[in-house]
């Protein structure tokens, strides 16, 4: 049996053999290569496109991350998956959750578009941020006048390194508002590696942020817990 | 018999006086859900979107009747837009602290807009048919009439689809059948945009067995004036959220609830009213918003899933 994730960019493959968590990641478009010789009868699926692959059962990210997350984190109280195209709070003691979709500057979109901006790779965020050493203030919670603030802040003389650890600070204000107190805080997606973003987002919040071991097989191997 | 003149409403007015006036009356929010059209400027797309179908006479009505008081500002606005195109338009207010004498002032001049009286037996046969349309409601709850059909009856207790022959020859055609209850969802706020919510609601396993609104169009009623103020002034979109919270904790009890979605409309000022709900309704509850009309989008569907599985797990 597998737990299959097949998101927007990329797919991942889960199964446990002896005890051992086993897996596979590969680009979307190559996602038939994780199945070969597996029939469907022994895929759970989950992800944007739990629907289009090969499955027995399917279950949603938001479901597939509570199972997956408390493989690592029994005790966990909230989720937090701040993804390319969207972000979701998960409140697993309350059963509730929020997704947004609608604004990129809450996503990882954003900082993909100021990545760019800077021309740099999105993983050389954190590190610019770790270099700073004053935080400009940016107020703007919208992805354009986030930007327009942030030019301002260079022509007033900040380091690019400073500018975009106040965009992280920005960025991690903006998630904060949909986050419900938590005793148990666990950070999955795709920007969890980035450490300026996380320790902003600590800094606000005033609590220490967990984070799996392997963030990216969290969702398949939720799916694969969700039916096991 | 002249030809009955066609009258726009924009939210819940007494279809009983409409058709005693010998006038047909037609909710022009039929038309939104399926419509494809993206109004130039826009806040809520329902009012946006009816505004500049009258407005350009792509929708052919004698007059409208816009709910204002006690219910949209949006309308307010957009109905005034609808008047200055040159169709004849009335403002309905409705009482925010439910006063009767005050709604029956309101009845009189619809009345005078409308014209006189003529057929006040009207009001006697849609009481009946509105009885029907509680026991329909009734059945759905038990699992005996599916979610989407019931709903498109329910919501067509606005203007009774402007023919009370038509419309009761719908109902008749309403077909019983077994639906399987797993998940009994109430669905709050103003009705989804999207034409085919109910259907797409019930292919995730989540059945709807409370309208919040269109329970309200068939909930009132009366025989005249004095008697329909008297029961229409408790309409309770219109009242303070208290009122409206009490009654929807007595509804979601009587009907066994699992759990509770709460539809909300981009630009509406209902979305506000989340917190409160989330706080004073006791059940799980999933938020979700819509901006333009046509199908149930993909985000939404995800929500719903995610939902009913967390149902699953409660
Ligand atoms: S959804 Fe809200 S803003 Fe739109 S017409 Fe209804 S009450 Fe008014």
């Amino acid at each position: 049996m597998i737990g299959l994730d097949v998101g927007s960019t990329t797919a991942k493959k889960v199964s446990i053999e002896d005890g051992e968590i086993k897996y596979q990641i590969t680009g979307t478009h190559n996602w038939k290569d994780l199945i070969t010789g597996i029939d469907g009868n022994d895929i759970i699926s989950t992800g944007y496109f739990r629907n289009s692959v090969p499955h027995c059962a399917s279950v949603t990210e938001i479901t597939a991350a509570i199972y997956g997350v408390r493989y690592y984190f029994p005790d966990v109280d909230v989720i937090v998956d701040i993804g390319g195209q969207d972000t979701k709070v998960i409140d697993v003691k309350k059963n509730n959750f929020i997704i947004n979709d609608k604004c990129s500057a809450g996503t990882g979109a954003f900082l993909e578009f100021v990545a760019n901006y800077f021309k740099i790779e999105l993983k050389e965020l954190g590190s610019f941020h770790s270099r700073a050493k004053r935080i400009p203030a940016i107020n703007n919670t919208c992805a354009v006048f986030a930007l327009s603030e942030m030019i301002s802040q260079l022509v007033a003389g900040f380091t690019p390194e400073e500018v975009i650890a106040g965009m992280h600070y920005a960025f991690a204000r903006r998630i904060s508002f949909m986050i419900p107190g938590a005793r148990t805080l666990v950070l999955i997606g795709g920007t969890v590696k980035n450490k300026g973003m996380l320790s902003a987002l600590e800094d606000i919040l005033q609590t220490e942020i967990q984070v799996p071991d392997e963030p990216q097989i969290v969702n398949a191997l939720g799916a694969l817990k969700y039916y096991y | 018999m002249p030809v009955q003149k066609k009258i726009g409403l924009t939210a819940l007015v007494p279809p009983e006086l409409i058709f005693a006036c010998r006038c047909s009356p037609f909710d022009v929010n039929n038309v939104i859900p399926g419509s494809k059209k993206y109004p130039r400027n826009k806040l809520c797309a329902w009012t946006a979107i009816w505004q500049e179908m009258l407005s350009k006479r792509e929708l052919k009505l004698d007059s409208l009747i816009v709910v204002a008081g006690g219910d949209c500002h949006n309308a307010l606005v957009d109905g005034q837009k609808v008047e200055m195109s040159g169709i004849p338009t009335h403002f309905f207010f409705y009482p925010f602290d439910g006063d009767p004498l005050y709604l029956e002032s309101q009845l009189y001049n619809l009345v005078d807009f409308l014209g006189t009286i003529e057929s006040p037996e009207k009001s006697g046969q849609i009481k009946e048919l509105k009885k029907i349309g509680k026991k329909i409601d009734a059945k759905r709850a038990q699992g005996k009439l599916s979610s989407g059909n019931v709903f498109r009856i329910m919501i067509s207790f606005s203007d009774l689809m402007g023919d009370l022959d038509v419309f009761r020859e719908a109902i008749n055609s309403l077909k019983e059948q077994k639906v399987e209850m797993n998940n009994r969802v109430a669905l709050i706020g103003v009705p989804p945009i999207y034409h085919d919510f109910h259907d797409v609601a019930q292919s995730l396993d989540l059945q709807v067995v409370f309208d919040e609104l269109p329970f309200e169009f068939l909930r009132h009623s009366g025989n005249d004036i004095h008697t329909i103020a008297r029961d229409y002034c408790n309409y309770t979109f219109a009242r303070p959220l208290d009122f409206r919270i009490r009654f929807l904790q007595k509804e979601l009890e009587k009907r066994h609830i699992d759990g509770i979605v709460h539809y909300t409309q981009f630009a509406c000022h209902h979305m506000l009213e989340d917190e409160i709900m989330r706080s004073k309704l006791d059940y799980p509850m999933l938020t979700i918003q819509g901006d333009l009309p046509g199908k149930t989008p993909e985000q939404i569907k995800l929500r719903l899933e995610a939902f009913r599985e967390a149902l699953d797990r409660a």
